[in-house]
C-alpha cells in the first residue's frame, strides 16, 4: 500500500513537470503537489550529499566570508569587529574602482568579442564544407586546452621584445609593441586573449541554436524576396534570441569570476592596468596579507553576481514556462 | 570555476559538435563558389586560431638550446620527467581530476533525480540556490575555506582540493544530470514500480542504467574544471611535491630564464588528456554542459 501511494506522489509530482529536456513549451508546474512519506524519505536520502556539500564548500565559507569581511583580522586571526569599514575602505580606494573599471571593460570586450567571433564562426560553419566537422573539433581547442597551456604559448608569442610576435611587427617596419609590458597594450592583450578562449563555448551554444532554427522559414522568406542580411537580422537573430540571451549571462558570469586568463598572462600588470577585481582581491589577501578588504572586494563581486544570476533564473523560468 | 567554465544550449539539441547542421538548403543555393570561399574562410581562421596550440607542439618537440640533437625530438619530454617532479605532478592531477569526476557525479546524479522528479518548494528553492552558488566567484569561499582546511590538515592536501573541486562541480553538475533525467519517460519507472520496484530502485536499475550520455556529459565538465582549475591550485598547494600539473607549468616560470623547452613539454603532456577526452567522447558532450542544462530548465 505504501508502495502505491509512493508511486502515486512521484507520478503526480511529475505530472506537473516540464520536459525539461526538450525545450517544448513546458506544461505549468505543480509545485504544490506533495510528495508521500517514503519517496520523500527517499528523495531526502538521494539529496541529502548534495546539501552537505554545498553548506560545507559554499555555505559556510560564505557566512564566514561576512564575518570577515566584517573584522580586521589576518588569515590566521579573526581580529576585531569593525563594521563595514573594510568596505567603507574598499569602496574609498582608487584600487578598487580602477579594478571595477577594468573588469566592466574586460566583461563587455569578452561576451560580446567571443559572441561576434563564435556566431560568426557558427554561420559560416553551418553549411556543408569539406571537412566541416573536423574545423567545429579544431575550433574548440582553445577552450578545451588548459588555460595555464594556452597561457605559457601567449606568453612566449608576445611575452618579450624579441618574441615572435613583436618580431613580425618589427620586420614589417611597425615598430616594437611591448604587448605586455605598456599598459594599454596590455589590456588589449588580455582582452584578445579571453575571447580567443571564450569563442568557442560561444560558437557551441550558437551553433545548438542554429540547429534547431527550421529552415523552411529562410525559402520561404527567400521567395519573398528577402535578402541575406534581412533574413538574418530578422530570422536567424530573433529565432536564436533565448539562446543568446542565456549565453551573455553566463559569459558574464564567467568573465566577472575570470582569475586565470588574466593572472597567468599579466599578473595583473603592468602598474596594474589588468587587474580585475578577482586579481584584487586575491592579491589583497594572499600577497598584501589584508583579509578583511579582500574579502569584502569578493563580498561586493558576490552580491552583484548574485543579481545577475537571479535575474537570469527568473528568465530561464518564465520562458520555459510560456 | 573557473569553472565555469565553464557550458552550453537548449535541452534538446546536443552540443553542436557531433550534430554538425545539417546542410541548409537555400544557402547552399549560393553553389559550390560559395562553398569553396567558406572552405578558405574556416582554414585561414583556424589556422590563426590554432598558432598558439601549434607553436606549444612544435617548441615541445624541437632541440633546446643546449641540446645536441636535430629535427624533432622526445628529448625534451623525457627531460621534463627525468629532472622535474613531472611524473608526480601527473599523477598528482590524474589522482584529484579521477576522484572528483567519481566523487561529482556520485553526488550530482541522486540530487538530479531528485530535482527532476520531485517538485516541491523546498526542491525547487533548492534548484534556486544551487543556481546562484555557480555563479559566485570561488575566491569568496577559498579564503575561509583555507582557515577551515588549515585546522583540518586539508591545506596542501590532494584530498582538500578534490573536495573543493567536487563542491564547486556539483552546482552545476545537478543541473546537468536533472536536465537530463528529464528526457528519460516516467513511464519507464512506473513499469519498474508495478514489478515491485522501489523509488530507489527504479533510479538506480532503470534511470541510471539509461543514463550514460548523461553522466559522460556531467563527467567530462568535472574532468576540465578540475583538470584546469588554477585559483584553487594557488591558494592551496604549497609543496612541489603536491603540486598538481598546472602548478606544475607555471613553476617553470619562478626561474630567472625560463627553460621553453621544458615548459612547452610539459604543457603538451598536461593538454593531451582533455584533448584526447574530447576527441573520444565530445558526441555525449550536449552543449548541454552548463548552458544546455541551463537553458533547458
Amino acid at each position: 500500500m505504501a508502495l502505491t501511494t509512493a508511486q502515486t506522489g512521484l507520478s503526480r509530482a511529475r505530472r506537473g513537470v516540464a520536459p525539461g529536456g526538450s525545450g517544448k513549451p513546458a506544461k505549468p508546474v505543480n509545485r504544490k503537489s506533495k510528495l508521500s512519506s517514503q519517496t520523500r524519505k527517499t528523495f531526502f536520502w538521494l539529496l541529502l550529499p548534495s546539501v552537505v556539500l554545498l553548506v560545507l564548500i559554499h555555505g559556510y565559507p560564505l557566512v564566514y566570508a561576512g564575518v570577515q569581511a566584517t573584522h580586521d583580522g589576518s588569515l590566521i586571526d579573526t581580529g576585531e569587529f569593525v563594521g563595514l569599514e573594510n568596505f567603507a575602505t574598499v569602496l574609498a580606494s582608487e584600487a578598487f574602482w580602477k579594478a571595477a573599471r577594468f573588469t566592466l571593460l574586460f566583461t563587455i570586450v569578452g561576451v560580446f568579442g567571443s559572441w561576434a567571433v563564435g556566431l560568426g564562426l557558427a554561420l559560416l560553419l553551418r553549411t556543408k564544407i569539406p571537412a566541416g566537422g573536423l574545423f567545429k573539433v579544431l575550433l574548440l581547442l582553445p577552450w578545451v586546452v588548459p588555460i595555464v597551456v594556452s597561457s605559457t604559448a601567449w606568453n612566449w608569442l608576445v611575452g618579450t621584445p624579441d618574441s615572435l610576435v613583436p618580431s613580425i611587427f618589427r620586420n614589417l617596419g611597425l615598430g616594437t609593441p611591448l604587448f605586455l609590458a605598456d599598459p594599454t597594450l596590455a589590456a588589449i592583450t588580455v582582452m584578445v586573449f579571453k575571447v580567443w578562449v571564450s569563442f568557442p563555448f560561444m560558437m557551441m551554444m550558437t551553433s545548438a541554436a542554429l540547429a534547431s532554427v527550421d529552415t523552411t522559414v529562410y525559402e520561404a522568406a527567400s521567395m519573398d524576396g528577402a535578402t541575406r542580411f534581412q533574413q538574418f537580422s530578422q530570422i536567424t537573430l530573433p529565432l536564436i534570441a533565448r539562446s543568446t540571451y542565456i549565453s551573455w549571462i553566463l559569459m558574464t558570469i564567467f568573465c566577472v569570476n575570470d582569475f586565470p586568463t588574466i593572472y597567468l598572462l599579466t599578473g595583473g600588470g603592468p602598474v596594474d592596468a589588468t587587474t580585475s577585481l578577482v586579481v584584487l582581491a586575491y592579491r589583497t589577501v594572499f600577497q598584501d596579507f589584508q583579509t578583511g578588504p579582500g574579502v569584502a572586494i569578493a563580498f561586493l563581486m558576490t552580491i552583484t553576481l548574485v543579481v545577475i544570476s537571479v535575474i537570469l533564473y527568473r528568465q530561464i523560468r518564465k520562458s520555459s514556462v510560456e | 570555476m573557473s569553472a565555469v567554465l565553464h557550458a552550453h544550449p537548449e535541452s534538446g539539441p546536443t552540443l553542436g559538435v557531433a550534430s554538425t547542421g545539417k546542410p541548409n538548403r537555400v544557402l547552399s543555393e549560393a553553389g559550390l563558389r560559395g562553398r569553396w570561399w567558406r572552405f578558405a574562410a574556416i582554414l585561414a581562421i583556424t589556422a590563426i586560431v590554432l598558432v598558439p596550440i601549434m607553436v606549444t607542439v612544435l617548441l615541445a618537440f624541437t632541440p633546446g638550446p643546449n641540446s645536441t640533437a636535430t629535427g624533432l625530438t622526445f628529448e625534451n619530454i623525457s627531460n621534463v620527467f627525468s629532472k622535474t617532479l613531472a611524473a608526480t605532478w601527473l599523477q598528482n592531477s590524474l589522482i584529484t581530476t579521477l576522484s572528483t569526476v567519481i566523487v561529482a557525479v556520485a553526488v550530482a546524479a541522486p540530487a538530479g533525480y531528485v530535482l527532476s522528479r520531485g517538485r516541491s518548494k523546498a526542491v525547487s528553492g533548492y534548484s534556486l540556490l544551487l543556481f546562484v552558488m555557480q555563479s559566485l566567484p570561488i575566491i569568496t569561499s577559498v579564503v575561509p575555506l583555507f582557515i577551515l582546511f588549515a585546522g583540518m590538515g586539508l591545506v596542501d592536501n590532494l584530498m582538500g582540493l578534490t573536495i573543493i573541486y567536487v563542491g564547486s562541480t556539483m552546482t552545476v553538475a545537478t543541473w546537468m544530470m536533472a536536465a537530463y533525467f528529464d528526457s528519460i519517460p516516467i513511464s519507464l519507472e512506473e513499469a519498474s514500480w508495478i514489478d515491485g520496484c522501489s523509488v530507489f530502485g527504479s533510479f538506480t536499475k532503470v534511470v541510471l542504467r539509461n543514463s550514460l550520455p548523461g553522466i559522460l556529459s556531467t563527467a567530462i565538465f568535472a574532468f576540465l574544471l578540475a583538470w584546469n582549475d588554477y585559483l584553487v591550485a594557488i591558494v592551496f598547494l604549497r609543496s612541489s611535491e603536491i603540486f598538481t600539473l598546472p602548478m606544475g607549468v607555471q613553476s617553470f616560470f619562478q626561474q630567472n630564464q625560463t627553460d621553453w623547452s621544458g615548459v612547452m613539454a610539459l604543457a603538451v603532456i598536461m593538454m593531451l588528456p582533455p584533448i584526447i577526452v574530447f576527441a573520444t567522447l565530445n558526441k555525449y558532450f550536449s552543449v548541454g554542459g552548463i548552458g544546455g542544462s541551463l537553458a533547458g530548465r
